[in-house]
């Protein structure tokens, strides 16, 4: 179980910097719903700057401190608690946000890499599977031309979409280790819902874009109803933000709050994952990376419908409600944001501390034979060649690895 | 109906209302400027700026798949400033705001604020006493508003057609398809009667006030849904409705935004590449356009550039999805100089900032862009 945010955490605030209030009150605020990798992080973070000498603190953040002292921040009172769009914009739009961005950037690279020199924070080894759909013209053309060139492609005796179910079966049903709870165990986003019964039978959360569809119509509408005006924004942000998600959401994404509130700010925090099935499994994949850390993530793209005449202007709209034109699949256009998506899934966990050089990555397409595997040098050498079972043992071995 | 409350009134006045009697004043002061008579301008500015395209899907050896009208067509006759630094907010309407003011701008991103010094725009007005009707803007963008330069036509053409969807979609109207003639005929609705909300702002005297220049809008509109090949973008919208004002108007400055590739904010990258496709061949069909006209391929000078670029693949911003960072890849932009104001087709490589824009073609109009930060482009007529 969660230990509650510390008290000292709760005097430090007023040490800080006066931009970090208010992002800092809410994450205490909202406490119980981050997720353990979360919690741990921000514990050992609030931890080492507590313990800092005064000098030193003084000397870590003066840069930032002298820097809003130029400039015009919002009239937060004491009890503000996160940032408002129009906060937000302010920021933004100062001349000196760029130089204040450098100098949080500095700040935090030197916190994370003192709190990860510390070694409190446990460093499994872990596994992320991108998986392109079926139906996609795979030769039109190279797939992830970067990539592979810091990775290997590896044969299989048949073509990936049949190795998943059994692959993914077994990485749900795997013993978790030891100082990771059950929901940092397997994540799987997808577009469809052929994983899906994976979370009643395992400890895997499965987030399906088709199986979450009223809670994305719910939000579509919302949102649309918003006024071209900041007030507006904000009050809609608002009312989602209060909206009983369990009224909108199946079990048992239901009934896990940490899941639920998941959910809830990702339709709410835009990059498409309302709009378009793979911007959901890119932008969710990386949200859970970077909040949950899961042990195993499991990322599985779809094919996106045409865009219809006149509704590439208006894309908070669900295009079938109101366009009489018949539905049609978009194969190409799929590839091409697939691709890119999935590559940005990788990029993203290459930014998360915990999966950098710890991380076995698969891309994979689901009518190809053959996978491009990505990993740290100290990875164990692949075989040429894998059927089902043994990519499976492979993967499996590689979780158990000590590290 | 919702209802406005006309300078603190206290008897509440119809949209409709409210538009019919500023349609009668201005109609009336209309009649007045017209019998002066407008001189046709002896040089004029067609200014396109283009939402965020990196360097890797546009000039790169990679990229210049994705912008071959421009690469091919362009470029060669063409003063080309491939290294042009957006050193301010890398918003939409701040960028535009500078561009136009020669001035780094600093204001709300959303548009309810107007740049905080005079734009392009103004100094011809008051320079040349240049009319409302010799200054037109007409942009993609949502976040353009009538603010971007306040007492000059400004035609939101996406929003117009962005309203009329959503109007249907949110069943604020009988109508209930999104079919052909159900848009246009809620199109033409919204432009009669929803004047207030759909944000195309006529701030000043303005002939779009004049029942004839609307009535050509709307036949434009009837084109465009009529069309050949069923025209799904935005973008095709405001490249027409620009065409018919040089076209029927041809006044002495205008201001295009194009903006499809901002689906990029979404995560669809086939469709941002489709943008960016279609705004390579918008403006190559927009120079053929006044290549056409013998009077205006002689007194036009086209500007094209991109707002900025986008953030890199693998930064915490997602990428191409948004342009927050200070990042090169976000912030260098380039820019291309087509037309009279060319002294010598070029390409320069020497690092330009987008405020040397607004001086530099302000000068070859005979203006004097005097509370702009920007340098003069020396490779530029004046």
């Amino acid at each position: 179980m969660s230990e509650a945010v510390p008290e000292f955490a709760k005097d430090l605030i007023g040490r800080l910097p006066r931009t970090f209030g208010p992002a800092l009150k809410d994450q205490f605020q909202q406490w119980d719903l981050l997720f353990p990798a979360e919690q741990r992080s921000l514990r050992a973070q609030l931890h080492w700057l507590d313990e800092l000498p005064r000098d030193r603190f003084q000397t870590l953040f003066a840069p930032i401190i002298a820097i809003e002292g130029k400039m015009e921040l919002p009239d937060w009172q004491p009890g503000t608690v996160g940032l408002s769009v129009h906060d937000s914009g302010l920021l933004a739009r100062s001349p000196l946000y760029p130089k204040w961005r450098v100098e949080v950037e500095k700040v935090f690279t030197e916190v994370d890499d003192a709190v990860e020199k510390s070694g409190v924070l446990p460093r499994p080894p872990r596994f992320l599977l991108c998986v392109l759909p079926a139906g996609v013209p795979l030769t039109s053309q190279p797939l992830w031309p970067e990539l592979a060139k810091h990775g290997a492609w590896t044969k299989l005796d048949v073509p990936f979409g049949q190795m998943l179910p059994p692959l993914a079966e077994a990485l749900a049903e795997r013993k978790p280790i030891a100082g990771l709870e059950p929901i940092e165990s397997t994540w799987v986003l997808e577009c469809e819902t052929k994983l899906s019964p994976l979370a009643e039978t395992s400890t895997a959360t499965v987030l399906s874009w088709a199986v979450l569809a009223g809670a994305r119509r719910e939000f579509s509408s919302k949102l649309n109803s918003i006024r071209r005006d900041l007030h507006s924004v904000d009050e809609t942000n608002e009312e989602l933000r209060r909206i009983d998600m369990r009224k909108l959401l199946s079990e048992p994404v239901a009934s896990e709050p940490r899941v639920r509130e998941f959910v809830r700010t990702l339709l709410l925090s835009g990059n498409g994952s309302l709009i378009f099935d793979n911007s959901f499994i890119q932008w969710g994949s990386n949200e859970a990376l970077r909040r949950v850390q899961p042990q195993v993530m499991l990322s599985c793209f779809g094919i996106r419908q045409k865009i219809k005449p006149f509704s590439g202007s208006v894309l908070f709209e669900d295009q079938k409600r109101s366009n009489p034109t018949p539905d049609q699949d978009d194969p190409a256009g799929s590839l091409v944001d697939a691709l890119m998506l999935s590559e940005y899934v990788y990029l993203g966990s290459e930014r998360v501390t915990p999966y950098r050089e710890h991380t076995l990555t698969l891309m994979a397409a689901a009518d190809l034979n053959r996978v491009l595997m990505l990993g740290p040098k100290s990875m164990p050498a692949v075989p040429v060649s894998f059927n089902a079972a043994q990519l499976t043992a492979f993967t499996l071995d590689w979780l158990r690895s000590a590290r | 109906m919702s209802k406005l409350n006309l300078l603190g009134a206290r008897v509440p006045i119809t949209r409709r209302a409210l538009f019919q009697l500023l349609s009668a004043a201005i109609s009336h002061r209309l009649a007045q400027a017209e019998t002066k008579g407008t001189p046709r301008p002896a040089r004029r500015l067609v200014l396109i700026t283009i939402g965020g395209i990196r360097r890797q899907e546009s000039f790169s050896q990679a990229g210049v798949v994705h912008v071959p009208h421009l690469f091919n067509d362009l470029l060669p006759q063409s003063l080309f400033y491939p290294f042009t630094a957006n050193e301010g907010v890398t918003s939409h309407f701040n960028t535009i705001s500078s561009i136009l003011t020669g001035v780094w701008q600093h204001v709300d991103d959303w548009g309810s604020e107007k740049p905080s010094n005079p734009t392009l725009f103004h100094y011809l007005q008051r320079q040349k006493h240049a009319s409302p009707n010799q200054t037109w803007v007409v942009t993609s963008n949502k976040q353009l508003t009538a603010n971007i330069s306040p007492g000059v036509n400004v035609i939101l053409a996406k929003q117009l057609m962005i309203e009329a969807v959503e109007r249907i979609i949110m069943g604020q109207t009988s109508r209930q398809q999104l079919e052909r003639q159900q848009i246009l005929a809620e199109m033409t609705a919204v432009l009669e009667t929803d004047y207030e909300r759909i944000g195309w702002g006529v701030p000043s005297t303005s002939s779009f006030q004049d029942p004839q220049v609307k009535q050509m809008f709307v036949a434009a509109l009837a084109d465009f849904i009529h069309g050949a090949n069923a025209p799904t973008s935005g973008d095709e919208l405001t490249y027409l409705t620009a065409k018919e004002v040089i076209k029927r108007i041809a006044p002495a400055m205008l201001m295009v935004n194009f903006s499809d590739m901002e689906v990029a904010h979404s995560g669809s990258y086939s469709l941002h590449l489709g943008g960016i496709h279609r705004a390579d061949e918008l403006c190559h069909r927009m120079w053929q356009f006044i290549q056409s006209d013998p009077e205006l391929a002689a007194t036009t000078t086209l500007v094209i550039m991109n707002e900025f670029g986008r953030d890199p693949d693998g930064s915490s911003t997602n990428g191409f999805f948004n342009h927050r960072t200070d990042t090169e890849c976000c912030r260098m932009a380039w820019s291309m100089v087509l037309g009279a104001a060319v002294k010598k087709p070029a390409i320069v490589e020497r690092e330009i900032r987008q405020v040397d824009m607004a001086p530099s073609i302000g000068s070859w109009m005979g203006l004097k862009v005097d509370r702009g930060s920007g340098s003069g482009l020396p490779e530029i007529n004046v």
